[in-house]
């Protein structure tokens, strides 16, 4: 009985790190998915001045990742965290689903204005991927805080999360760059954002079971 | 086993008497260059002098003069870009993306003195190179923009007027193909748009892989018509798209329109043999889809063989 007893809640604590895992993962293959197609979707409204479009897109990217480390850093100490990050991959999902409607619009606009290809790709790389990018950054940080349970396991985790999400991008990186490429950008694109919503409704769906047992085992106290 | 031996060793000696003789063919490396784009190589035997992209493969030569005589066109897909002139005699300007040594719009400007041209080429060494080793000259009818050539397109597009081009030559090359974006139904439609309406669309493309049904079959669906001119000595095909007031030719009237070319610019290659090489009705294998900027999986298709040639089934 004792041992049971004990078994149970080490068993249930390596299936909440896999998931956490798994979360932190998938974030971190959209992140590359996203920014090789948007060198993809830039290029026809900007041109092949390869550099131009794919050093705007990069840098897009790692502005955004930046800004939602330190938004995910400042979400991950709300107690209601979990639902905070669930509704970010909500939204990231739903602006990528959505994007197929704009990027039209958005890039003629930005070349009508008159902008040459260095600053209007990087605006348009700005206005389209900015904050889907930097929703898809929350997650990292937060993760860590779900995952430590005491200060000396800080590093471990940290170091656990980025390199399972760095293993991830370098996946979808390399699988969007040799192989999705050939299907239609687009519609890769909008699967992408709904695999991000069923992953964001995953979660509030797990919450909600949760918090109606009242057993919420999630980062107890400090 | 002496046979085999004595098999693979004329088999090895055929190979590399194969690859020394290619190697000589474009002659001695007099300039070689990376730019922001490829890795650029001129080579020169004798008077001519050979432009490539990327890898010095005696197959790929983007292009090559004759310093000696500057009016032989020295590959055939040069030559064959002048099939325009058949669906319109009489250019006044004309639009050519991709300059590489700059052959077609030096011709162009030899044969039509009257005609304006406008060169779009992205990368600003290919402009010294042409200047430099393949006798390339600007002046004030011909004129090098250093700009991507949909960029190009779409500038002009914002212009107002917008001013129209009689000829509009595709020859935009990187070390593997056309670049996507130059492809696309957007892109033929943005063309469209500069299109004189009694205007056609010239594209240099091979035919030899599945792309180049993709690339038919995204020709009719922007310009609903469309003829090709396939190399005899190459893989090159030029595809025609006319514009919505141009007509399309037999194989009869082509040739006509050649003879009256031939005399009236006393071309020194032979317009009829070009009109010849004219396929009237290319059609794209069922398959075929068109591409598009959100779907132009080109790298794929272009490692696809076709199953039939055109050249036998017109």
């Amino acid at each position: 009985m004792m041992q049971s007893k004990k078994a149970e809640p080490a068993n249930r604590s390596v299936l909440r790190t896999l998931t956490i895992v798994f979360i932190v993962c998938c974030c971190g293959w959209f992140t590359m998915e996203l920014e090789i197609l948007g060198v993809r979707v830039l290029s026809p409204y900007f041109g092949s001045a390869v550099y131009v479009v794919m050093g705007s897109v990069i840098g897009v990217f790692l502005l955004s990742l930046s800004a939602g480390y330190m938004f995910g850093g400042w979400l991950s100490r709300k107690a209601n965290s979990k639902l905070l990050l669930a509704f970010n991959l909500i939204a990231a999902g739903a602006w990528l689903c959505a994007m197929p409607f704009f990027t039209g619009s958005v890039c003629d606009g930005i070349f009508n204005i008159g902008l040459d290809e260095k600053w209007g790709s990087l605006i348009a790389a700005i206005i389209l991927f900015g904050i889907p990018t930097m929703l898809i950054g929350t997650v990292s940080p937060t993760a860590v805080r779900w995952l430590t349970k005491q200060a000396s396991d800080s590093g471990f985790n940290t170091g656990m999360v980025l390199a399972f999400s760095t293993a991830a991008s370098f996946a979808g990186c390399i699988v969007t760059a040799f192989y999705l490429v050939i299907l239609s950008v687009q519609r890769t694109i909008c699967a992408s954002g709904i695999a991000l919503v069923a992953l964001g409704g995953a979660i509030l769906l797990q919450a909600a079971i949760q918090g109606r047992k009242g057993t919420s085992n999630d980062v107890q106290g400090k | 086993m002496c046979k085999t031996t004595l098999l693979f060793v004329v088999c090895a000696a055929v190979v590399l008497s194969a690859g020394f003789a290619a190697d000589n063919d474009l002659g001695r490396l007099i300039f070689q260059k990376d730019s922001l784009y490829h890795r650029i190589f001129v080579s020169r035997r004798g008077p001519v002098v050979s432009l490539q992209f990327g890898r010095r493969s005696p197959v790929a030569i983007q292009s090559q003069v004759n310093l000696d005589d500057l009016r032989r066109h020295m590959l055939e897909y040069t030559e064959l870009t002048f099939c325009g002139l058949l669906y319109q005699p009489q250019p006044k300007r004309m639009l050519v993306l991709g300059l590489g040594g700059g052959v077609i719009p030096r011709d162009m400007r030899h044969y039509l003195p009257q005609l304006d041209i406008d060169v779009a080429e992205i990368d600003p060494e290919i402009q010294t190179i042409a200047r430099q080793f393949f006798s390339f000259r600007e002046d004030n009818k011909l004129k090098v923009h250093i700009d991507d050539g949909r960029m190009f397109v779409k500038k002009q597009l914002r212009l107002d007027p917008v001013p129209k081009y009689d000829l509009i030559i595709l020859d935009a090359f990187n070390s593997d193909y056309i670049p996507f974006h130059l492809m696309t139904k957007e892109f033929l439609e943005e063309l469209k748009g500069v299109l004189a309406e009694d205007g056609a669309v010239v594209a240099n493309v091979f035919y030899t892989n599945r792309l180049y049904d993709a690339e038919v079959k995204t020709f009719l669906a922007v310009f609903e018509r469309c003829q090709a001119f396939y190399g005899a000595y190459s893989d090159n095909a030029i595809l025609v798209a006319p514009g919505p007031a141009g007509r399309m030719l037999t194989t009869r009237e082509a040739v006509e329109e050649a003879k009256m070319l031939q005399s009236k610019y006393d071309f020194a290659f032979n317009m009829q043999t070009i009109a010849k090489r004219l396929r009237p009705n290319p059609r794209p294998d069922r398959r075929a889809r068109v591409l598009t900027d959100d779907r132009a999986p080109v790298n794929w298709l272009r490692k696809q063989q076709r199953k039939a040639s055109p050249k036998s089934t017109h």
